[in-house]
């Protein structure tokens, strides 16, 4: 009895073990196509996974426009939570009988994604396809696709962050739009008073502090790398930030909203209860729609104080071991075209060229020039929260260092050193 | 007779145990390309000199005490007002278990909206009534989210104990009645002495899994404000599937096995003895 335990175990160890062997290599190389345009009389199945969020509805409505042009292409789209995307996409992107043939990826991912091999080189896509027009494309855009020189991605949405404002409030108590930190911080503290506070803060610990406070820090005039790459949180002006940051939160931003994240800030500035936020572009139309309750269509859109604000932006991206990467190809230049782009800009998508935002139809038909002048501000001067490999986990050591300081357990001098030491220390 | 039983506990629990562990050995990130090399103790050496994993322990093991602690004193009070109800029992017992039925992503965002400062009824009532709490503030998180799961597993404490006096032999209470004992008494020397077995039981089932929590952590504070309420199953998240480094992570897990086996068979020793005595 004991020879056969010992003879199970053995296998079981071994088959284990043999798993394990079989599960680590991910081995797939990748192979860059030059084919740009791709026949209309291409056939495939297009698998594409991608967020649940207004942007994905609207490509999907389009479907049956680029199906009159490529018939024999059938796209199918699964749409899931943030949370449950990238685990799917790395169990397919290591599967030699992949899941997905087309992705959208998240910036921060772009970094880690790429330099494993997950993701084709679009280079020579990019330039056999007629009428593409890369250029058009945002370039802080088109940088975030870009890694160590090479193109892995064309862009599907940004996420850049605006001050989003109601401004009967503001023109009501003699206010204009912050220009600066230290306007922000006078304005905001104006507009508090009984019930209504003047800026619904996000502060829950992680990504929301990092990429709310970020716009503080370039405000100050600082930013979050030096040109060399290191941390740049150790300075002056992260130090100003943080203690505004912090002076804010304690003065104008709800009360008990420390682990506030986009859905609380959203509701609170859409019920009137606060005067503004910081936070995505796009959210413009959401509050000025006719069903978001009494102060829709109050809410104006102004780049951050001071012009410079964080970026986030999805991108397309083939996976080097997809079956169907001509098709796919098909839909992502199909979609991200001028002409189509239009259309997905006037049905709410988000902008990702220059030219969308300059066309008539746009401007007629969309959501006011005003808006669309603001994102062209707000693109044009914006930079992500990380650079290189390990963004993910540098982006939650420092939220975890702003939440302590504004939470009271650490200083902001030493939170600020910790944060700087966990930037150098994971992508140093 | 033995044998499939062996094969099948080999396979369910066995096999992803002995896969984890060889993971634990390696240095296998889900973003590495080629095989992942055998790095011996370094990812134990490495989690065993992280302070976070140690703070995230700490974290843990304090919000496993508050929340069953709360649950055992509060389910063994309503295991105790229920074994005497006499009308409507069905109804009462259906209505108590029904917190254990929600999934616990839905109660951590149910609970997140029902204590926000400017949506929720909880603060809205405690303003009406002139005072205010931040339920997810400093120093206060960590408790909130130890009576969420209050909340949603008391129901099971009273579930076990009820069981457990309902099996309670009569002869002893009756006996204790008769010679003029009361209630404190009886409670003290005669219904506790025989419930123990099943208290015992019943903390443990629900310290083990008041271990894993993650969800309310997840759906509420995620692991803030600082690293408050990071408990260690959120710390592994982060590292094994946020941060990608599955082997490290598995180093965690088995660390954490390592800490809580000894106290499983600790109290199963225990359980053996009184239930023997």
């Amino acid at each position: 009895m004991r020879t056969s335990l010992t003879k199970m175990f053995a296998i079981t160890a071994t088959t284990a073990l043999l798993a394990a062997g079989c599960a680590t290599g991910t081995g797939v190389e990748a192979e860059s196509s030059d084919v740009g345009e791709v026949a209309a009389d291409t056939s495939a199945t297009v698998r594409i996974l991608m967020e649940a969020v207004p942007d994905t509805d609207i490509v999907q409505g389009l479907i049956a426009d680029f199906n009159a042009e490529y018939p024999d292409i059938t796209i199918e789209i699964e749409s899931l939570a943030f949370d449950q995307m990238r685990d799917k996409l790395i169990a397919s992107f290591q599967s030699s009988d992949p899941t997905y043939d087309l992705i959208v990826a998240d910036n921060p991912w772009m970094d880690d994604f790429a330099p494993a091999g997950f993701l084709a080189p679009l280079d020579d896509r990019i330039a056999n396809t007629p009428g593409l027009d890369h250029e058009d494309f945002f370039g802080p855009l088109r940088e975030i696709a870009e890694v160590d020189g090479v193109t892995y991605g064309v862009p599907f949405y940004n996420y850049a962050l605006g001050y989003l404002y109601n401004e009967p409030l503001l023109t009501g108590a003699g206010l204009s739009v912050p220009t600066s930190l230290d306007e922000l911080v006078t304005t905001s503290k104006a507009l508090t008073s009984g019930d209504q506070t003047g800026l619904a803060m996000q502060p829950q610990r992680g990504y929301k502090i990092f990429e709310e406070w970020a716009n503080f820090l370039f405000a100050a005039g600082g930013s979050i790398y030096n040109e060399d790459g290191s941390g740049a949180l150790d300075s002056p002006e992260a130090q100003a930030a943080l203690e505004a940051y912090i002076d804010l939160y304690n003065t104008a931003a709800p009360e008990n909203s420390l682990n506030w994240a986009f859905d609380e800030a959203f509701r609170s500035v859409s019920t009137g209860a606060s005067a503004a936020m910081v936070s995505y572009n796009w959210n413009l139309p959401a509050l000025n729609s006719p069903d978001a309750g009494e102060f829709a269509g109050n809410f104006k859109l102004a780049p951050m104080p001071g012009g410079k604000q964080v970026l986030g932006s999805w991108t397309w991206a083939i996976p080097s071991n997809s079956a169907s990467s001509d098709a796919a190809w098909a839909f992502v230049s199909w979609l991200t075209s001028k002409e189509v782009d239009v259309s997905r800009v006037i049905a709410g998508g988000a902008a990702i060229r220059e030219s969308t935002l300059q066309d008539e139809r746009v401007l007629a038909e969309g959501f006011g020039a005003d808006y669309y002048d603001a994102i062209i501000a707000i693109l044009s001067n914006a930079a992500p929260l990380s650079e290189g490999a390990g963004g993910e986990e540098m982006i939650q050591a420092v939220g975890t260092e702003l939440s302590e300081a504004v939470a009271g357990t650490k200083s902001v001098e030493d939170a600020l050193k910790d944060a700087n030491d966990a930037i150098n220390s994971i992508q140093g | 007779m033995l044998l499939p039983l062996l094969v099948v506990a080999g396979i369910a629990v066995g096999l992803p145990l002995v896969y984890a562990f060889y993971l634990s050995l390696t240095d296998f990130s889900l973003t590495q390309q080629g095989v992942a090399q055998i790095v011996g103790a370094d990812n134990y050496i490495a989690s065993l000199t992280n302070e976070g994993l140690w703070g995230a322990i700490g974290t843990t093991f304090t919000y496993v005490i508050i929340a069953v602690s709360f649950e055992t004193v509060i389910g063994l009070l309503i295991a105790l007002s229920l074994q005497k109800q006499k009308w409507a029992r069905d109804i009462t017992r259906a209505m108590l278990l029904a917190p254990m039925f929600i999934t616990p992503i839905a109660v951590g965002l149910t609970f997140r909206f029902l204590l926000n400062d400017q949506l929720g009824a909880i603060p809205y009532l405690l303003k009406s009534l002139g005072t205010n709490y931040d339920f997810l503030g400093s120093g206060k998180a960590l408790f909130t989210l130890a009576m969420i799961d209050v909340w949603q597993w008391t129901p099971f404490m009273v579930l076990l104990l009820l069981a457990g006096l309902e099996s309670i032999p009569k002869q002893p209470l009756e006996a204790a009645r008769v010679d003029g004992a009361n209630a404190v008494y009886i409670f003290r020397r005669i219904t506790l002495p025989l419930l123990t077995p099943i208290l015992s039981v019943a903390v443990l089932l629900r310290s083990l899994d008041a271990l894993k929590v993650f969800e309310y952590v997840y759906a509420t504070t995620r692991g803030g404000p600082g690293t408050e309420t990071e408990t260690i199953q959120y710390f592994t998240y982060q590292t094994g599937i946020q941060f990608f480094r599955l082997g490290e992570a598995s180093s965690m897990a088995f660390i954490l096995l390592l800490i809580v086996l000894p106290l499983i068979v600790f109290l199963f020793r225990r359980i053996d003895r009184r239930t023997s005595s």
